[in-house]
């Protein structure tokens, strides 16, 4: 009871050493927490590649329904260089459509801000964008570009857009009234405003927004490669699942899509980083609650 | 109509004149009605009284950020002095949590054209006025809210104004740190030809910064009068606990209720 008590106390007054050295029970503390945190996910994905490798073998599963992880190892190893040269392609095309829905997206949201007869005339159907499936339009635009590179970016791009749109024009909408009547007071003109008022507070709205098409992007590009890519490496890691479902390399068609994964999210975090370093200064998102 | 008299009579420049001002809200509420007022060149007035009152709105009007319904405001009639030079402090500090304190500063002047080399000297001379010359390089985010207000007011006196309107400046801060302030406006003021016209809705604080009190009362917004604050400047902690500053919120205060 008396032990309880005093330990009652003494992680009560650590609580309260805020800002200075961190006290070092708590930084012990948390520290291991961490390191359970990110040792957990390891260890659970371990521990189920072993029950799937342990499976398949007892059960003796054919390979090109269910290959065990060894054999997704082996074939990732053994294609190598096709894999890389399709990761290649489709990152290419990735990064394409996501600068390209950057640019077209922010501009449009500009637009909307800028005149409300635009933003009345384009708001319902950049929703109606976002409903339209994907690979049922992905045929028509090949009709219109033609297989390859064109139709592949230009429907990663419809896919990335949307969230860049309406985070703009979240962010663009939203600034704060009382620095709008300051820029107003100083005589700024309306691009001044938007240029030194709207565009920073709209920025973290922006890079939100490109989180979730940074993804989004990645999953474009490969539903392109599906209907719109060229046959060989160059068609993409889209094309190379194709292919490989269509010739049963099952193992391959795994390795395939772990490489998809793995790409999407390098570009994720690569916009995280972006995003974050570029708000480190002011925002609080970046900034962290531990520090203020 | 007496409300004027008091300045019409002397000889000196006026800075601001308003006549027969009425501002009226489109649901037809009265929120201004015959305002006239004359306030001197280098003088520091102030605008009391309860909320609803229009002080706000007449400070505002002054400013140009909102239009009369009828009636005008003349800024220094007949001198070369007009808007451009009359600058705004909020009620809020109003700064970008995505600028440095010298580029908040800055900004006035980066808006209307100033060299980055110029605006930088004058940005910092600014800061050097209100003490945070050592705070150039940091955010908004890190500073403290009375420290906040006073790179709002630095902003506000790049532009070198003639005319300096703040809205309940010190509102939001605390007892000490406001008072500190007190000190350091009035400071700013007497060093130069600043003209203040100050809206506050404490007694006190008008009391003890104004060479004159405007006491306004509400339903519909009016004046209701001009108390002169005789006391010299400079003034010190001595004034506020003096018969003269009880006598003058006295007067005020019972003018209000």
């Amino acid at each position: 009871m008396m032990q309880a008590n005093g330990q009652a106390t003494t992680t009560s007054v650590t609580m309260m050493a805020k800002d200075g050295v961190p006290p070092i029970g708590g930084s012990t503390k948390k520290h291991r927490q961490l390191v359970y945190k990110t040792a957990t996910p390891v260890v659970f994905i371990l521990f189920l590649l072993a029950i799937w490798q342990l499976g398949v073998r007892l059960l003796n599963t054919p390979k090109y329904l269910l290959p065990a992880p060894s054999d997704i190892w082996r074939a990732a190893l053994k294609g190598f260089p096709d894999l890389l040269q399709a990761a290649g392609n489709t990152f290419a095309a990735a990064l394409l459509g996501f600068l390209l829905s950057v640019l077209l997206g922010t501009a449009v949201a500009l637009l909307m801000m800028a005149s409300k007869w635009i933003r009345w005339g384009i708001q319902p159907y950049a929703v109606v964008l976002q409903t339209i499936p994907v690979v049922a339009i992905a045929p028509l635009v090949v009709i219109w570009l033609g297989p390859g590179m064109n139709s592949i970016v230009f429907i990663s791009l419809i896919v990335a857009i949307f969230p860049i749109i309406s985070n703009t024009n979240l962010g663009l909408s939203s600034t704060d009234r009382n620095l709008v009547q300051l820029m107003r007071m100083y005589k700024s003109g309306t691009w001044t405003t938007v240029w030194k008022l709207r565009f920073p507070y709209a920025l973290p709205y922006m890079l939100g927004g490109m989180k979730i098409s940074s993804g989004m992007a990645v999953i474009g590009a490969i539903i392109g490669e599906f209907v719109a890519g060229i046959g060989g490496g160059k068609g993409g890691l889209g094309m190379a699942i194709t292919s490989a479902a269509v010739q049963m390399q099952t193992s391959f068609l795994f390795a395939c899509t772990i490489a998809a994964s793995l790409l999407g999210m390098a570009f994720y975090l690569s916009v995280a980083a972006i995003s974050h370093f570029t708000l480190r200064h002011w925002h609080e998102s970046a900034i962290g609650s531990d520090k203020d | 109509m007496n409300t004027t008299a008091y300045l019409e009579t002397t000889a000196e420049a006026e800075a601001i004149r308003i006549h027969d001002v009425v501002k009226q809200y489109e649901n037809g509420t009265l929120a201004l009605s015959g305002i006239h007022l004359s306030i001197r060149e280098g003088e520091f007035v102030s605008l009391v009284g309860p909320s609803g009152c229009g002080k706000s709105t007449l400070l505002r009007i002054m400013a140009g950020l909102d239009q009369a319904t009828s009636g005008q405001v003349q800024l220094q009639a007949g001198s070369a002095a007009n808007k451009e030079q009359a600058s705004f402090v909020f009620q809020e500090a109003n700064l970008m949590p995505w600028r440095t304190v010298l580029a908040n500063v800055a900004l006035p002047l980066e808006i209307s054209g100033v060299p980055s080399e110029e605006r930088k000297a004058r940005a910092m001379a600014s800061l050097e006025k209100v003490g945070l010359a050592g705070y150039a390089n940091s955010y908004p985010r890190q500073l403290s809210g009375g420290m906040k207000m006073r790179v709002s007011i630095a902003r506000a006196l790049v532009s070198e104004p003639k005319l300096l309107f703040m809205d309940e400046p010190f509102g939001a801060l605390d007892e000490m740190t406001r008072h500190r302030l007190h000190e350091e406006l009035l400071s700013i003021w007497s060093q130069s030809k600043l003209t203040i016209v100050f809206v506050t809705h404490s007694v006190f604080e008008a009391v003890y910064l104004s060479g004159h009190v405007v006491a306004m009362e509400a339903h519909p917004g009016r004046i209701k009068q001009v108390v002169p604050i005789e006391e010299a400047y400079p003034r010190t902690n001595a004034f506020m606990t003096s018969p003269v500053f009880g006598e003058k919120v006295r007067l005020i205060t019972n003018t209000l209720s």
